[in-house]
Parts: structure tokens; C-alpha cells; sequence
């Protein structure tokens, strides 16, 4: 390995270029593993946050994919909470409302109607959480909190929508902003505020009295995840009854797409490393063509030959690989950035997700690469005719 | 005296696209442990090609090469290696000296490839470069050596598994006269501490160091005479 080294130090631009290359291409390739298979996981990350694995929601829909609701929201959550697995089920109502603060001036806000007790859908971040009982209290998201000027303490103003004939709003509730929060599925900067369920139903006019956009349900420690979701569904057939293992098929399969370009950049990038190393060694090998066959002719053997050949093979996959890894996770984290700022994508969703089986399978994919790259210039070195290559480099 | 190596009627053709080259018409010689022979002949008399079959690096068309009553034919190409780094040792015109060692780890290659233990290479690599007086140049790295002292270096890496026969091929081509004439000292040397020498070579100043001389022309070994370094 120290005379693979050395070899490669013999020329230093080229090898330093070879590096680089393969730095990009190994970069490439960590970015299309963590890409391929971290959406899954941060998708399936994402919608266990709370610890709710079921999600109940109107027939032909996907939670908080329309603005259809769940009607007869009481009957269907005394029929879920009948079940013996269901730990908690809690309703969520998310609509458009307007809302004032300290400035005086309306703005547009998403509104969440929550049943505190049960809520998989926010983590308290300052100040308290609502009361059962609250229907005078508000939870802002930070985004929130900036448009409206308002604080834990101040009061605000939330309008269902404004009447177009007289400009004012037909339903208004002055509340108190009891906490901050984070609300989990929020896109970036998403202005969000909540509040007990009924207040929001109120807010959202008469089409939204008893009903809901989506239930939240936890299945108790231990319980068999599928057969209460196979019963949920059968207690309540007039909805959507998804378990998380559910909802990231169907997400899989909208991205399908997304999976297979990962994979096609994958296998070019590999590509790439496989041209480089395999070129590199090959110019190398040919120029030592004569050096070889001198080490053949007082007895080296071809073993020791090879090995040296896919050591240097071996030395620039690694010091690529190492250099590409810091640079693929620098470039994912920059993506992630620009992707994750697509309006309706959930901020705390990630595309690439840096994980160990994702970097050691990238790692591995690019050794075995790597070294394959470097068996034919080593066969090439192993198998040139001795007596022929002296006599040819000697005229 | 025993027999080091043997050529029995060799032959070797090349088939190139202008038609068959013979390089060799069925020479036969025997090299007897102890001896100094140089071959020498015009450019294509194919000298450098028979030093190329009795060293085993390319198979005769016709006839048979035994080393120390080895045949070379029955050898597989492995074992063929394992007697190319037991039992012989080869000096180059270009020396081949790999850039990235120092001498001393030049020496040690064949060494380290038979399998002898790092400190008793080390140890013999030292005496080797002692013994072509290169000492203090242990530590350096091939590419900081002059020409005479490369081609000191091969020699010594030559002699690192105590060969039964020395070839070389041109030893002094590269080298000025004065720096050659330091090698063919190194030879002589060698061939009078008792290692068998077989030198292909133009130079006729280095043939005359030889106990015998070989003149081949036209494939054939046109003519044999006694040398000046004759005891």
C-alpha cells in the first residue's frame, strides 16, 4: 500500500485531479443514496413525530390533501375510540382565516382546530398549551406570531372570511394567545395558528359543524398495528383508514419518478468512477509497461503486480471517497434547503437524509467500484508479454 | 564443472505480418557453474533473444533450456517466475530500478517476494550495496542515483536470492566508459567470488573481461573464443 501511495505521488497533478474527480462522483452518488431511500424514512419520520400512526380521512382523499371534511365527526370518533387498540384519536379542522394583531391589519393565516388532549399535531414551544375547556386561547406558530405582532399574553382577532357586501367578517373571535408552537406539517414561514376544534369549526361557517379534515390515531404500545387499522377501516367505512406503512406506499409511489432518476444519477455517477479509476490506471500501467515487466523478469510474481495495481485503484476510491463524502453531505444539505422551500412541503421534511446504512452502502458500492475499476489495468500489467515489452522498450 | 544451463538446438521464430523471422537456427551451448561468458554478435544475431529464452522470460519455438537440469518447457508459468527469483538474477540495459524505492528497498523486493524475513533482507540488502560500493547510498531514492550507480543498484538487486546464474543484457549500454568500466569491474568481481555470469553485450571491452565469448550471427553461434579474463 505505501509503494501504491508512492506510485500515485510520482504524479501529483494527475492524481489529485483523479481524486477530485472521483470526490464529485462518490458526492454524486451518497446524494442519490441518501436521496432514494431518505425520502421514505422522512416521510414515515415525519407522520410517526407525535406518535400517531393512523390517519383518518374523508373518502378518496389523503389528510390535508383537499379541503374536503370528515362529516358526523362525533359518531365516527365514538366509533373509533371504541376500539380497544386506540390509545388516543384526535380530530384536526384546517382552514383559511383572516386575523388581526397589534397592527391592525388583516392577514391571511391557516387555522388548525385541535382537541388539545389528543393533538398530533404541534409541540409546544413557549408559553402554555390550551385547556380542554380554552375556547378564549390561541396557540400561534412563530410565523404566525411576526404577521399578527402578537405575543403570548396579547389578544388577536380571527375572522372566518369577510363578508363581500359590507367587508366585514361574518363570524370574529377575540382570543388570547396562550403559547407558541411548532406545527409539525407546516411548510417554511407557513403563518399558522390553533384552536380548540369547536371555536375553529365556528370560524369555518356551518359546512364545518361536526366535522373535520383529518383524525389523528394512536394505537396503544405492542398492539398489532395492522389488524387495528384493517378494524378502524371497518368501523369507519366512510373514510379513508391509512396506517403509516399505507401512506408511504402511496407517497412512494407518487415519487417514483424521483426514486429513479436518483438511480440513474447512482449508476452514472459509479459509472464516472469506474472511467476514471480504470483510465488513470491504465495510462499509469502502460507507462510502466517496461518497469513491470523488469519486476515479472527477476521473479516477482504477477499476484504482488496486481495487487499493487488495485492498491492504487484502491488509495484514489478512498481518498476520493472520503473527500466526496464531506462534499455530499455539504450538497445535500444545501438541496434539501432549496427543495424543502417548495410551498406545501412540510419544513421539517428532509429529501436527503444522512444516515449510517445509507453512507456505508455508499461507501461499500464505491470500494467494490473502485477496485472492479482497477482489474483490468492490473490484468493488462499481469499479462504483457515479458520478453516482447523489454525488447520494445529497449529500441 | 556442472552445468548451470543448457541449450539444446533452439530455436525461435516470430511470425510478423512481413513473414517469419528466424532469430535463432538451433543453438546449443552449455554453461558450466563459475563461468564468465559474454555473447556478442551484430544487431539481430539474436543474442538478446537467447538471453531471453535461458532466463525463461519468452518459450523457445523448437529445442529445449534446462536450468540446473531443469527443463523450462515443463514448467508452468508460475514456477517458472519461482526459478526466474531463486535461481536466476537479470541486469538490464535500463536498469528498470523502481523510482518510487530506495535502493535499499530495491534490493529488497526479490527478497521480500521469496519470502525472507525484514531484518535479514535488510541486512543483506546492506551488504549487497556495500558490495557494489554503494553503502551510503542505501537511504536514497533510485531517481537520486546517477546511471553507474542505478545499474549498481540492479546488480545488487540481482544477486539478492544468491543466484545460480547472472544474465544481463546490454549492462554498460547506458552508461559512459569511464562509469562502465566500473560495472565491468563489479563483474569480474562478481564471476571471481564465484557467481556465474552470462553477459550479452556490444561492448567489446566488457566481452573481454569474459573467460569465454560466444559470436553469434544470423540466429547462430557463428564462432567461440577464450576471453581475456580468463583464468
Amino acid at each position: 500500500m505505501r509503494t501504491a501511495l508512492r506510485d500515485l505521488l510520482r504524479h501529483p497533478l494527475r492524481s489529485a485531479l483523479a481524486v477530485l474527480g472521483i470526490a464529485v462522483s462518490a458526492a454524486m452518488l451518497l446524494d442519490m443514496v441518501m436521496l432514494s431511500g431518505g425520502i421514505d424514512r422522512s416521510f414515515a419520520s415525519l407522520l410517526l413525530a407525535r406518535g400517531y400512526q393512523v390517519r383518518v380521512s374523508p373518502r378518496g382523499t389523503l389528510p390535508f390533501d383537499s379541503e374536503a371534511t370528515l362529516g358526523g365527526l362525533a359518531d365516527v370518533l365514538r366509533r373509533l375510540r371504541a376500539d380497544p387498540d386506540v390509545a388516543a384519536a384526535g380530530p384536526v379542522l384546517g382552514t383559511a382565516v383572516f386575523g388581526r394583531g397589534a397592527a391592525d391589519s388583516a392577514v391571511v393565516l391557516f387555522g388548525y382546530g385541535v382537541e388539545p388532549g389528543a393533538q398530533g399535531m404541534y409541540e409546544l414551544e413557549r408559553g402554555a398549551d390550551l385547556a380542554p375547556d380554552d375556547s378564549l386561547g390561541v396557540l400561534l406558530s412563530a410565523p404566525s406570531a411576526v404577521r399578527l405582532g402578537a405575543g403570548v399574553g396579547d389578544t388577536v382577532v380571527l375572522a372566518a372570511r369577510l363578508d363581500p357586501q359590507v367587508a366585514s367578517a361574518s363570524v370574529e373571535r377575540r382570543l388570547v394567545v396562550r403559547g407558541e408552537v411548532r406545527w409539525v406539517y407546516d411548510y417554511r414561514d407557513q403563518p399558522s395558528v390553533g384552536t380548540l376544534l369547536p371555536v375553529m369549526q365556528a370560524l369555518a361557517g356551518e359546512g364545518a359543524r361536526d366535522a373535520a379534515s383529518a383524525i389523528l390515531v394512536r394505537v396503544r404500545d405492542g398492539a398489532d398495528l395492522a389488524a387495528a387499522t384493517a378494524r378502524l377501516r371497518a368501523a369507519v367505512p366512510e373514510a379513508e383508514v391509512r396506517n403509516v406503512d399505507d401512506l408511504v406506499a402511496v407517497f412512494r409511489q407518487r415519487l417514483v419518478y424521483f426514486r429513479q432518476v436518483a438511480t440513474i444519477l447512482g449508476a452514472v455517477s459509479l459509472i464516472v468512477t469506474v472511467l476514471l479509476v480504470g483510465t488513470l490506471l491504465t495510462i499509469t500501467v502502460n507507462e510502466r509497461l517496461g518497469e513491470i515487466a523488469t519486476l515479472r523478469a527477476i521473479g516477482i510474481g504477477t499476484g504482488r503486480i496486481v495487487r499493487g495495481v488495485v492498491a492504487e485503484g484502491a488509495l484514489l476510491t478512498a481518498a476520493g471517497g472520503a473527500l466526496g463524502l464531506a462534499l455530499g453531505l455539504a450538497t445535500a444539505r444545501y438541496l434539501d434547503a432549496i427543495l424543502t422551500s417548495f410551498p406545501g412541503l412540510p419544513a421539517a421534511f428532509s429529501f436527503f437524509v444522512a444516515r449510517p446504512d445509507a453512507l456505508l452502502t455508499a461507501a461499500l458500492v464505491l470500494a467494490v467500484t473502485g477496485t472492479l475499476a482497477g482489474a483490468w489495468p492490473a490484468w493488462l500489467a499481469a499479462r504483457a508479454p515479458i520478453a516482447a515489452t523489454l525488447r520494445a522498450e529497449a529500441t | 564443472m556442472t552445468a548451470v544451463l543448457e541449450c539444446r538446438d533452439v530455436t525461435r521464430r516470430y511470425d510478423t505480418p512481413g513473414g517469419t523471422v528466424h532469430a535463432l537456427r538451433g543453438v546449443s551451448l552449455t554453461i558450466a557453474r563459475g563461468e564468465y561468458v559474454a555473447i556478442v554478435g551484430p544487431s539481430g544475431s539474436g543474442k538478446s533473444t537467447l538471453l531471453t529464452l535461458m532466463g525463461g522470460l519468452d518459450r523457445p519455438s523448437s529445442g529445449e533450456v534446462l536450468v540446473d537440469g531443469t527443463p523450462l518447457a515443463a514448467l508452468r508459468d508460475r514456477d517458472l517466475t519461482r526459478l526466474r527469483l531463486r535461481r536466476l538474477g537479470f541486469v538490464f540495459q535500463r536498469f528498470h530500478l523502481l523510482p518510487v524505492l530506495t535502493a535499499r528497498e530495491n534490493v529488497e523486493l526479490p527478497m521480500a517476494e521469496a519470502g525472507v524475513p525484514a531484518a535479514e533482507r535488510r541486512a543483506r540488502a546492506d551488504e549487497l550495496l556495500a558490495y557494489v560500493g554503494l553503502a551510503a547510498r542505501a537511504g536514497h531514492r533510485a531517481t537520486q542515483l546517477s546511471g553507474g550507480e542505478m545499474q549498481r543498484v540492479a546488480v545488487a538487486r540481482a544477486l539478492a536470492n544468491r543466484p545460480a546464474l547472472l544474465l544481463a543484457d546490454e549492462p554498460t549500454g547506458e552508461l559512459d566508459a569511464a562509469t562502465g568500466r566500473g560495472i565491468m569491474e563489479l563483474f569480474a568481481r562478481l564471476n571471481a567470488d564465484g557467481t556465474t555470469i552470462v553477459v550479452v553485450t556490444h561492448d567489446e571491452r566488457l566481452a573481454a573481461e569474459a573467460r569465454r565469448e560466444i559470436h553469434m550471427l544470423d540466429g547462430r553461434i557463428e564462432r567461440e573464443a577464450a576471453g581475456q579474463g580468463r583464468a
